[in-house]
């Protein structure tokens, strides 16, 4: 066993917590600058726009990183949101906490302080929720203002997505790749030199994206150099519906307009949905609308069928690489890429209704159930040889294609891997088999046509097989043709089936995933805000109402120790020293939301510096101090709709900003994983090396560091 | 062709604890087991240092199983500690610590190790005697009429984990649970001997501690597909549900495959015959009124699908750990063959229904009498739950040996302390007598006494892990925290609140001295005093029997590790 002792002076866990968190600093807000992940070794490149995929794409063999690691990936699969804000914050209270520790501040105090700081924090934070019905009669309230209705009601449909100044706005928002962090090496960019070192000239990178798009086309190419000349005036850029700036630009107010119009009129509540999806969109209007359209969707069928008014286990996305971005839309059914050849079987079904089969497994002669263990001594002998045997394989093939063709089935959905060949046998006989089908869109096809799902054809008997199921080529809103080279999108639709599929499109390969995750990040806001039953102001309120919080937590004078005493559990050991170092602690905890807000500020152009950002931030604690009841300033703040602005910008005068809001419990658990990271890593004082890698070091050049057993 | 070797010849390694090198390791594990004891102890990253997982940890249990020793001393050690944890689960820390402690400081002493095995054995047998005694100051009785005392037990064994990451809501919220799942598996109708059921720990990473709760009955995981719609079970005519239990797979393969091979003519389908045998049991299973199947492994898709038309539930990947459990709560035997089923296996059931958490669907089996309950224990992230998991089940260990023998010791270094001071006092007015029956002289066994309360302070100043000083008072022998940053010469009460365990407050002169720094000057100590008041509310308590073993084991391996004149090594 080989033993490192981290805790020397500067605490090595928490430098790299740091460091690699500083990463993912423009990754926060809004305004997000994708980064181009390089692999030194193989020059790949990953064009990357969130926490996770930065995550995912860096080497972290280091203790600290995989506890980073597994933290941002739990926030990932619990919430889908709110990873950026982790990632930064864990970087940003690394840093305080490092600060502490020079100050002498001891481990016990730091820990007890910061926690039950957190908590108060968390609890204060709760006067600045807001129902989601609430959210919904805000709507009701605002529409009698026609100026603001206009700008702020939803709209069903996709046909404003073909307007080109939307598409254009959209396409500068997703602003120029900003910076290059090759995968082997630490990211550092804090000094020059060593960023310069680090940074790949801007033009070998947006080479690179160029010869990534050519297939596409030069329209496309045209678009990203477009974005790479607003590169550095992108910041600048205003935006429309961000939680951390709601002041809208006077051209896009007017662009807007117009496309905002023919919606419902009167029905507001039934739309309070796409009013809540747009307040937790944050600029993102693509995603936006898309969501629009299916809870619109929903909502008309929850309507009929009495089912729940947002379900995500309906919703699913199919990419389509090759159409530009104006093209996403939301389609009722399935939509599914399949290969031309399987895509002639559909002009064969003309309109009748299909009989579907749903399978489980994969359909290969190979497949067994899981848990079914093969067995290794059994040998078969042909006794009687005749000259007509053919062969085991086409056996299989040719009962498997008799089962089908004896249920009359013509649509086969399998959850796993098909066998080519039967494939191909399949389409001969005008049998429509898909493969890699997910379990929620099996489900949902089972409980319309009463299809039972099998895992093995001899299993079939007539009661597995559903009806009513119609099958047709995907087509684009304006019926262009989908000239997409090797795979075609189908549509497959069964009366009353509650799917949804988001057809996503774009023309830009590496764009494709960014535009996935952020779809589904948006879903996911809906429908945690919807558990949750309430949503947090946005705009930085919240944070600014912590960093208030604290600065009373800080000046309140020391509680009398015996006075909670008598009825709480008695712990020396993490309470003695605690009080004393209070308020230096309760600072290092304000850092980290301070700092966040002034980086949000600063990469959605809000403030130009970091320093003038503080001084913002500062200027409105103080003010929100003085007005007695700081809860109520933020408030107040926020209706107007110019929290957090210095108030001479030139859009001071604007009426009544959008409102923007959060998710409650992505948010605070995101700030509560962060926090126990690094007090995690802040109470670990050595590592422990088992294993192989043990005689490693003990030969190597570091084993001075270790320690061994 | 075969080359033959040499035999190389045994290594002979003589005094092997005079060897700089075990001395430099010992104090090497000593200082890291020391630096993980208590509620503000240091955490350790066990990995492997290629980005394998990580666990982040401060318990004797994960550190002891994952470290790697190469010295035989340490392996002794090591040993034995975790053959304590394997009885007791609690305490593993302790018996470490003291441990190291005891053979630093027995073999710095000029005195032959025959005589010190001697002299401390005596001394522990004093210990165990004075802790078994009435008038034990450093024990209270748990009086299971009440919660408290029991409260404090679980309490304590969380907040001494800081790697689980619980706040005070969080620490009061398992507290309850651990209490309310223990409670669940006494059985309420005792006969002559009974036996205590069992508490199984769901797993749901990622959610909130809070989301954490207490089921009776059995959880067992499930895709969710077979169960969208409502449950409708078959029920006997009493209004139950008759259960048959497989611990055999029914996955349909050639259940045991032995040695040799098979012939099979072709077009002969051993895994049709198979399931035709499969579909045979299933139609008894149908006959006999069966409403639920539970297989420990998996069950061929063709017999969950002739079950579910007959409106038979199965579930199966039941797993090996739910089978004992399992039996017990329904009644029912396992059945460990397809070909033969006797309506005498099967066993009765309650209720069942489907529970969803997070993300994860449960089949929830629900017994008539309840000595089996479910724990779903959720905390944030994997390491975190590791921790939290192993906690957990300490103290669901710590509750049943309390149950047997309902004591408990004041913890926070008090109970070491406080015997510390009853050995002094008690080595110092021993007769000459007893110096004859061990063969010793006054001076050696003073010498022997001292260096073993000295063994036991060492233990209750690894909690403090921050600068500042710790104490003991001259009435009572309770351990006191003094944060850092004030001068020592100060007057001690003006700076102590209350003692390690918090029975104590800060009310009278208690004649405070420091616990560390004055070797050398003897001790005056009187016979450490009982504290009057016993309201076992708000206390830290310590485990009675995980610690009075844990004691004994630190001696003995102690004891052990200073005889230990030779090590032979086969270099083989």
């Amino acid at each position: 066993m080989a033993f490192r002792d981290v805790n020397a002076r500067r605490h090595i866990g928490l430098q790299q917590l740091s460091s690699l968190a500083l990463a993912g600093r423009t990754l926060l807000g809004p305004m997000k600058s994708c980064k181009f992940i390089v692999d030194e070794s193989t020059n790949q490149s990953t064009l990357i726009c969130s926490a996770v995929r930065l995550i995912e794409s860096l080497d972290l063999t280091s203790a600290a990183g995989q506890l980073l690691n597994e933290t941002i990936q739990a926030q990932n699969k619990e919430f889908k949101t709110g990873m950026s804000t982790l990632l930064f914050l864990i970087g940003a209270w690394s840093n305080a906490v490092l600060e502490c520790l020079q100050q002498n501040v001891p481990v016990s105090a730091i820990v007890s302080v910061m926690s039950e700081g957190l908590n108060s924090c968390c609890e204060r934070v709760q006067c600045l929720q807001i129902s989601t019905h609430d959210v919904n009669k805000e709507l009701c309230s605002s529409s009698v203002r026609p100026n603001a209705f206009k700008s702020k009601t939803c709209q069903i449909g996709h046909d404003d997505l073909l307007n080109p100044q939307i598409f254009l706005h959209f396409q500068k928002d997703i602003s120029a790749p900003e910076e290059v962090i090759p995968i082997n090496s630490c990211p550092q960019q804090e000094d020059d030199c060593n960023f310069n070192k680090c940074l790949v000239s801007p033009l070998t990178g947006f080479g690179s994206i160029a010869s990534l798009v050519k297939p596409a086309g030069d329209k496309s190419t045209s678009v990203i150099s477009g974005s790479g000349v607003t590169a550095s005036s992108c910041n600048r850029q205003k935006l429309t519906h961000s939680r951390y700036f709601s002041t809208l630009g006077k051209s896009h107010f007017s662009s807007q307009q117009g496309n905002f119009q023919g919606y419902l009129s009167g029905q507001c509540e039934c739309y309070g949905l796409g009013h809540l999806a747009m307040t937790l969109s944050h600029g993102n209007q693509t995603s936006m609308k898309l969501l629009q359209s299916i809870v619109a969707y929903q909502q008309e069928r929850a309507e009929c069928s009495g089912s729940s008014r947002f379900n995500i286990a309906e919703i699913v996305t199919c990419c389509l690489l090759g159409l530009p971005e104006s093209y996403s839309c939301v389609s009722p059914g399935f939509v599914t890429l399949v290969s031309p050849e399987q895509a002639t079987v559909i002009k064969y079904f003309e309109d009748k209704p299909l009989r579907i089969l749903l399978m489980d497994g994969d359909l290969t002669e190979q497949y067994r159930h899981l848990g079914f263990n093969r067995p290794c001594n059994v040998r078969t002998v042909l006794e009687h040889p005749s000259l007509q045997e053919v062969r085991a394989g086409d056996l299989w093939l040719s009962s498997m294609l008799d089962i089908l063709i004896s249920f009359k089935v013509n649509l086969v959905l399998v959850k796993g891997n098909v066998c080519e060949n039967l494939m191909e046998r399949c389409i001969a006989n005008s049998i429509l088999v898909i493969g890699s089908v997910t379990r929620d869109v099996l489900c949902a096809f089972g409980e319309v046509t009463s299809a039972q799902p099998v895992t093995y054809l001899t299993q079939l008997n007539a009661s597995c097989v559903g009806s009513g199921a119609q099958v047709e080529l995907w087509e684009a809103c304006d019926g262009r043709a989908m000239d997409l080279g090797e795979l075609v999108p189908v549509g497959i639709k069964v009366r009353g089936v509650p799917l949804l599929t988001a057809v996503l499109t774009t023309t830009v390969a590496s764009k494709m995933q960014l535009i996935e995750d952020q779809f589904w990040t948006l879903v996911y806001r809906l429908h945690h805000a919807l558990n949750d039953e309430k949503v947090f102001l946005g705009g930085g309120a919240v944070e600014l109402l912590c960093l208030s919080h604290i600065q009373m937590l800080a000046e309140q004078p020391l509680q009398p120790a015996n006075k909670n005493t008598v009825k709480e559990f008695h712990n020396p050991w993490l309470a003695a020293s605690a009080t004393e170092y209070k308020s230096v602690v309760l600072q290092a905890l304000a850092s980290g939301w301070k700092q966040y807000l002034s980086v949000v500020m600063c990469n959605t152009a809000k403030a130009a510096s970091e320093l003038e950002a503080c001084t913002l931030v500062d200027h409105h604690l103080k003010k929100a101090a003085e007005s007695g009841s700081p809860s109520a300033y933020i408030l107040k703040g926020f209706r107007r709709g110019d929290l957090l602005r210095g108030g001479s910008g030139p859009f001071a005068d604007h009426g009544e900003g959008l409102k923007v809001y959060d998710n409650v419990t992505a948010k605070t658990e995101a700030w509560r994983r962060a926090l126990d990271s690094v007090l995690l890593v802040l109470q670990t004082d050595a590592e422990i090396i088992t294993g192989p890698k043990r005689n490693q070091l003990l030969n190597s050049h570091v084993s001075s560091e270790f320690m061994f057993l | 062709m075969s080359r033959l070797e040499a035999k190389k010849p045994p290594l002979f390694i003589s005094e092997p604890l005079t060897k700089d090198t075990v001395s430099q390791s010992l104090s090497l594990l000593s200082g890291i087991l020391k630096s993980c004891y208590g509620p503000a102890g240091r955490l350790k990253q066990l990995h492997n240092g290629v980005g394998g997982y990580v666990c982040t940890t401060s318990q004797s249990s994960a550190i002891l199983s994952r470290l790697s020793v190469s010295h035989p001393v340490l392996s002794v050690l090591t040993a034995s500690v975790q053959n304590h944890i394997s009885r007791f689960s609690d305490c593993g820390l302790f018996t470490a610590i003291l441990c190291c402690s005891l053979v630093e400081n027995f073999k710095s002493l000029n005195v032959a190790s025959c005589t010190v095995i001697k002299i401390s054995k005596h001394l522990l047998s004093l210990c165990m005697d004075y802790l078994k005694s009435e008038a034990c100051g450093c024990r209270v009785s748990v009086d299971f009429s009440s919660l408290e005392a029991l409260l404090c037990l679980v309490r304590s064994v969380l907040t001494s984990k800081p790697a689980c990451m619980l706040n005070k809501p969080e620490v009061d919220h398992l507290t309850t649970l651990i209490l309310k799942a223990f409670m669940f598996t006494v059985p309420c109708h005792v006969e002559t001997n009974a036996v205590l059921g069992k508490c199984i720990i769901v797993p749901v990473k990622g959610r909130r501690v809070v989301d954490s709760t207490v089921l009776p009955g059995l959880l067992i995981e499930t895709p969710d597909t077979q169960l969208a719609k409502p449950l409708a079970v078959k029920r006997t005519c009493s209004n139950m549900i008759k259960i048959a239990l497989f611990c055999v797979s029914m996955s349909g393969d050639l259940s045991n495959p032995e040695e040799g091979t098979i012939t099979v003519p072709y077009g002969i389908s051993l895994e049709m015959s198979e399931l035709n045998q499969l579909l045979n049991v299933g139609k008894q299973l149908v006959n006999d009124e069966v409403g639920l199947v539970v297989c420990q492994k998996v069950i061929h898709p063709s017999l969950k699908q002739y079950l579910k038309e007959n409106h038979v539930i199965t579930v199966d990947r039941a797993g090996l750990s739910l089978m004992e459990p399992l039996s017990r709560m329904t009644g029912s035997k396992p059945i460990a063959s397809i070909h033969s089923l006797s309506p005498s296996c099967y066993g009765s059931l309650k209720d069942m229904r489907i529970e969803k958490f997070a993300s994860k669907h449960f089949v929830h089996l629900i017994p008539n009498d309840t000595v089996v309950c479910s724990l779903i224990l959720c905390n944030r992230n994997e390491t975190a739950w590791d921790e939290l998991k192993r906690a957990c089940e300490t103290a669901e260990h710590v509750l049943q040996l309390t149950i047997k023998e309902p004591l408990a010791l004041l913890g926070g270094g008090c109970t070491e302390t406080h015997l510390a001071s009853y050995i002094r006092h008690k080595s110092c007015s021993l007769s000459t007598s007893s110096f004859k029956d061990i063969d010793c002289s006054r001076t050696q066994y003073q010498l022997v006494a001292d260096g073993f309360c000295r063994s036991l302070e060492s233990v209750a100043c690894s909690l403090n892990h921050d600068d500042g000083e710790i104490l003991t008072d001259m009435v009572y022998g309770h351990c006191w925290f003094v944060p850092s940053g004030f001068p020592s010469v100060s007057n001690w009460s003006d700076l102590v609140s209350k003692c390690g365990c918090g029975i104590n407050g800060n009310t009278e002169n208690l004649n405070w001295r420091l616990l560390q720094g004055q070797f050398g000057s003897p001790i005056i100590q009187g016979c450490p005093k009982d504290p009057s008041v016993k309201v076992a509310d708000f206390l830290t308590l310590d485990c009675f029997a995980a610690k009075c073993s844990g004691l004994q084991v630190a001696l003995e391996t102690a004891n052990l590790i200073l005889d230990l004149s030779y090590i032979i090594e086969d270099q083989n």
